[in-house]
């Protein structure tokens, strides 16, 4: 990770001060921290020369931004048209239910947070789940479980190696 | 990538000196191997095919003329993945990891066909080698597809060697832009994004209008869940897309475009980057493009996450890095749009029409489709059907054939309930309305409206009221709240359609919706809003009958609804194997052996358990 | 100079000049809440729907913000016109059933109830019209609150929901809230200033008579930076409140005279 106090100054410098780059810098911002903190959005504020408020209007209304920290994965659940009615809220419910965790939310370890979202266009191969960007096709309640328990078991293993 | 060195074209010989030198470089013997990566079949996890392939030509040693490429979404996705060796255009479906080595060896070095790997026409069971003779191909015709599946979408030499940047320096070398301008109206263009307005129009619109500089954008936000042309489109062709933009900002007069990509494709992101920086380098893009005094650059920028963004007045605030609201548009975006200036939005799909109309002529392109429907139209054909995919069809073409001929009818010996058209700004169209034409204006004298493309499929089984219910739940989540109709009016139609599929509706619930359906049509401040309540009127209009069930009966016909029917079990399929009773929460299941069990409707709670676990398909839904 | 017909009233106004002008000078009333002549027009409250002759069609508009650029004729009494206005005031008493101030304007329009039942939360009856948060950044320049989240979670919010740095204490946001949400609340003991429901604070200069308040201190600096006027002499005339340096005049004055006798 980029020296905190010199992130800013990179991301407004890649692109040229622009304010209309706001939100590709706010995706930057968040893909080097995993969320959006609160201090570098003060900097960023200040260096722009945008009220603050302006940015947390944008960081509130689009979907994709984060202010809390996220889990180690990210897990999206894909809500469109097509995966809905080939039973993609009882994925969710089960999902919700099995990890105690709502949409929108982090697991309490941290395992993974548990997007919502409408329509990654992989619609033939409805429902679809995707895990740090890697697509899981036809999906069901069992199989996406399955799915986010190997998480577990990976970060397990990778804990373990770690320590050896 | 093919040892060109990639140097600058000074001007249209320098192109079609590199166009040629590609021709010449290919070997007619030579075969080739098309591994479609398209959403669909990348999701079934066809990269990895491409490597074994790279991998196996790469073992083949020097003496044997092959390759493999990486190609865009072919169409077929339900059958995906999908592999085609050419010459000859075979077609191989559903191909596995193992698959591999016997296709290479087989057809790619021994000129055999794999039988097992052929498709099969589920209806006739008769076999198909290429792709012409597969149903699902037979039908269409494709302009904006044309390359996918053809060409390496990461490789800008197969652009040019299949033919792609002829059109520019045809406009560079001597079109006016009046002159364009009359080729796209001759053509009848209209945009593909949902809109319909004629392009040639807003061009010329954007030409007249006072200030500067201008911009021409792209709208690469495809939020209508269910489509995924433009997708396919970005990630398939992303040099049609910036052939068309150069075209049109040369007509236009401006120097600067933008294409803005929804969040969630990073996949087409990536693919139009690297386009761009191929184009630069060759200077396609940049100043003096072709030796001319033409300069012209594109942007990319993505979306944050929010449909209300595909609206043009909202994608520009987007760009001007504030939320995305749209305004009033009583002033148009061509006069003044982002930052103020003379704007020019079109569709991902409008954008890849550009260069073949320049190319083939106005005339040409206005032979296909219908008297206001000019062209073809690519549609993501999904749901129910049993070929499940991408579609570019002529305009014109009815509902039934696209469904039946090339959709091959409906999936699991059901039937045709309904077809969703036009996004959540649509409505659903009943089995009595399947021969009418696709067009801009057929579909919208349903009720409906072709729009950006979605054409999802509904068998019996799909409660019409839910989906009503699912399109009013997306669009209050994706409203940007701004104006009081669409905020307040859509939560109240939530309000009201949760309480229809809850079995807790008021006679008058209909008539209810109906009212501020037109409150919203009428006083809503963008099209999302104003056309929001489309699921609704249409699925009353065409299904009274449900919604009455709902609210009278409190029964949901199509049996989804929870709570609005009953589970029974069949008691000549029950085989008495306790598997219900086991699992029922509520031990609701009696039955001993060999006598059919019965569910105690009284301490039923629904789950629908019983109904999952029987191996016998003998809990009914009733 | 473009001609209006409105209610079949003609009036004459400039070139983009809004329907809503027009009315104004042909004396209709149409109602609003998100307009306010100070400020730019989002026209996002839909309440001053009128319908605009369109030939074979009649188009729904916003009076606030349709530019006039040539002869138009406009229905403001209309069937049409009335049912969409009154529909969006029937959404906003769901919204906001306890504003006083909202009733009032109902009443005038002829909506004496709503058929909606509550189905959204609002803060102590906002309606979102937006003006607080223009008013900040377009007329104050301070930008200290703005929109936040989106569809039916929208709300008028300070950055994270925290007392803003930038607020000055001005209460320009309460004086244009049209449903008496923004309160301005002075607190004696602290000598601060807090616009509520923001939570914001400022210190207040209190005049040092009497202890009422006079101004807010990031006010009076703004005000500094913008007036030549030297430094000590604004700081003494803010060491009273008006009344109390009436007072003092007055006294001073009354001095005066009994020298001169």
């Amino acid at each position: 990770m980029i020296q905190n106090d010199k992130l800013i100054e990179q991301i407004v410098d890649r692109y040229d001060k622009d304010v209309g780059m706001l939100i590709p810098m706010m995706q930057d911002l968040q893909a080097e921290c995993g969320y959006l903190p609160v201090n570098q959005l003060r900097d960023l504020s200040r260096q722009l020369e945008v009220p603050l408020s302006r940015l947390y209007a944008v960081a509130t209304f689009y979907a994709s931004f984060r202010l809390a920290p996220k889990g180690a994965h990210e897990v999206t659940l894909c809500m469109g048209t097509v995966c809905y009615l080939k039973g993609a809220p009882s994925i969710s419910e089960a999902i919700c239910r099995e990890f105690r965790v709502e949409p929108g939310g982090t697991t309490r370890d941290g395992l993974f947070t548990l997007q919502a979202v409408n329509c990654v266009g992989a619609c033939a191969v409805a429902p679809v789940m995707l895990v740090d960007g890697k697509y899981y096709d036809n999906v069901t309640p069992t199989s996406a479980i399955e799915i986010l328990y190997s998480l577990a078991t990976d970060k397990a293993i990778a804990e373990k190696e770690a320590e050896t | 990538m093919t040892g060109l060195g990639n140097t600058r074209l000074c001007g249209p010989a320098d192109l079609e000196r590199m166009r040629q030198e590609l021709l010449s470089r290919r070997v007619p013997s030579a075969k080739s191997v098309h591994v479609c990566t398209g959403p669909g079949c990348a999701a079934k996890g066809s990269p990895k095919l491409y490597e074994l392939f790279c991998a196996a030509v790469s073992q083949a040693g020097a003496d044997v003329q092959v390759q493999a490429k990486a190609v865009g979404c072919h169409g077929l996705c339900e059958y995906g993945p999908i592999v085609l060796v050419q010459p000859g255009d075979i077609f191989y479906q559903r191909v596995e990891e193992p698959d591999v080595a016997e296709i290479f060896r087989e057809t790619v070095l021994g000129g055999r066909l794999v039988e097992h790997l052929l498709y099969e026409n589920p209806a006739t069971g008769q076999k198909a080698d290429t792709v012409d003779k597969i149903p699902f191909y037979k039908v269409q015709k494709r302009i904006a597809l044309a390359y996918n599946g053809l060409i390496d979408p990461t490789s800008i030499e197969d652009y040019i060697a299949a033919g792609g940047y002829t059109a520019l320096p045809k406009v560079l070398n001597g079109m006016g832009s009046e002159q364009i301008i009359e080729e796209v109206e001759r053509a009848g263009l209209r945009g593909r994004g949902g809109g319909g307005f004629p392009t040639a129009r807003k061009w010329r619109s954007c030409r007249q209008a006072q200030g500067s500089p201008k911009y021409v954008i792209c709208n690469g936000d495809e939020g209508d869940p269910g489509a995924f042309m433009d997708r396919a489109i970005m990630e398939g062709n992303p040099h049609s897309v910036i052939e068309g933009m150069l075209i049109g900002a040369y007509a236009i007069g401006s120097s600067q475009g933008y294409i803005y990509v929804r969040n969630e494709y990073p996949l087409s992101v990536e693919r139009l980057k690297q386009a761009i920086e191929q184009a630069r380098e060759l200077g396609l893009l940049g100043q003096n493009i072709l030796g001319s005094s033409f300069a012209f650059d594109i942007r990319i920028n993505r979306g944050g996450g929010a449909f209300v963004c595909g609206e043009s007045t909202a994608l520009m605030a987007s760009l001007e890095g504030r939320p995305g609201e749209p305004r009033a548009k009583y002033i148009h975006t061509v006069e003044s749009g982002l930052h103020g200036k003379p704007t020019n939005l079109n569709n991902v799909e409008t954008w890849a029409n550009v260069p073949a109309i320049i190319n083939r002529g106005g005339e040409w392109f206005a032979s296909i489709g219908t008297e206001k429907s000019k062209g073809t139209k690519v549609f993501s054909l999904v749901g129910k059907v049993v070929n499940s995919g991408l579609v570019e069809v002529p305009m014109g073409i009815t509902l039934r054939q696209i469904i039946e001929q090339i959709g091959g009818g409906i999936r699991d010996g059901k039937h045709f309930k309904a077809v969703q058209t036009g996004g959540p700004s649509g409505g659903c169209i009943p089995a009595e309305h399947l021969d009418a034409r696709v067009d801009f204006d057929e579909l919208t004298k349903l009720g409906s409206m072709m729009g950006s493309g979605g054409m999802i499929v509904m068998d019996e089984d799909t409660c019409m009221v839910k989906v009503a219910r699912y399109f009013i739940e997306f669009l209050q989540k994706e409203s940007c709240g701004k104006c009081t109709p669409c905020r307040e009016g859509l939560a109240q139609m939530l309000h009201i359609l949760n309480r229809i599929t809850a079995g807790e509706a008021e006679v008058g619930d209909v008539e209810e919706l109906g009212v501020l359906a037109e409150l919203l049509e009428g006083t809503a401040l963008c099209a999302l809003g104003k056309t929001a309540a489309n699921p609704v009127i249409s699925t009353i209009r065409y299904f009274r009958d449900e919604y009455d069930a709902h609210i009278l009966d409190r029964h949901c016909p199509a049996k989804e609804c929870r709570g609005l029917f009953r589970y029974e079990i069949d008691p000549e399929a029950c085989k008495a194997c306790g598997i219900c009773m086991k699992n029922c929460p509520e031990d609701a299941i009696t039955g001993e052996k060999k006598v059919p069990h019965v569910i105690n409707q009284e301490k039923c709670t629904l789950c629908g358990t019983c109904w999952e676990k029987c191996p016998f398909t003998a809990v009914l839904k009733v | 100079m473009p001609t209006v017909t409105i209610d079949g009233c003609k009036v004459e106004v400039e070139k983009d000049a809004t329907i809503l002008d027009a009315a104004k000078k042909a004396g209709i009333w149409i109602p609003t809440l998100c307009y306010h002549p100070a400020v730019s027009s989002d026209a996002s409250c839909r309440l001053c729907m009128v319908e605009l002759d369109r030939g074979d069609w009649r188009q729904l508009v916003t009076s606030c913000n349709y530019p006039v650029r040539r002869d138009i004729v406009v229905y403001v009494s209309s069937e049409r016109a009335q049912r969409a206005r009154r529909g969006v005031m029937e959404l906003l008493l769901a919204r906001a059933p306890e504003s006083q101030e909202l009733k009032v304007l109902a009443e005038r329009m002829g909506v004496t109830e709503t058929r909606y039942p509550k189905v959204t939360e609002s803060q102590r009856n906002c309606i979102l019209c937006g003006l607080c948060v223009q008013v900040c950044d377009e007329i104050i320049g301070q930008a200290a609150i703005s929109f936040a989240g989106r569809g039916v979670d929208r709300t008028v919010a300070a950055p994270f929901r925290q007392p803003s740095e930038d607020c000055i204490g001005c209460g320009a946001c309460a004086a244009v809230c049209p449903v008496g949400t923004i309160k301005v609340r002075i607190y004696q003991d602290q000598q601060e200033v807090e616009i509520s429901p923001f939570k914001s604070r400022a210190k207040l200069l209190v005049c040092q008579q009497c202890g009422a308040p006079v101004v807010s201190v990031p006010v009076s600096e703004q005000v500094l930076d913008k007036v030549e006027m030297n430094r000590e002499e604004f700081r003494e005339r803010l060491r009273l409140c008006p009344r109390c340096r009436q007072l003092q005049t007055a006294a001073q004055l009354g001095a005066i005279m009994v020298q001169k006798k």
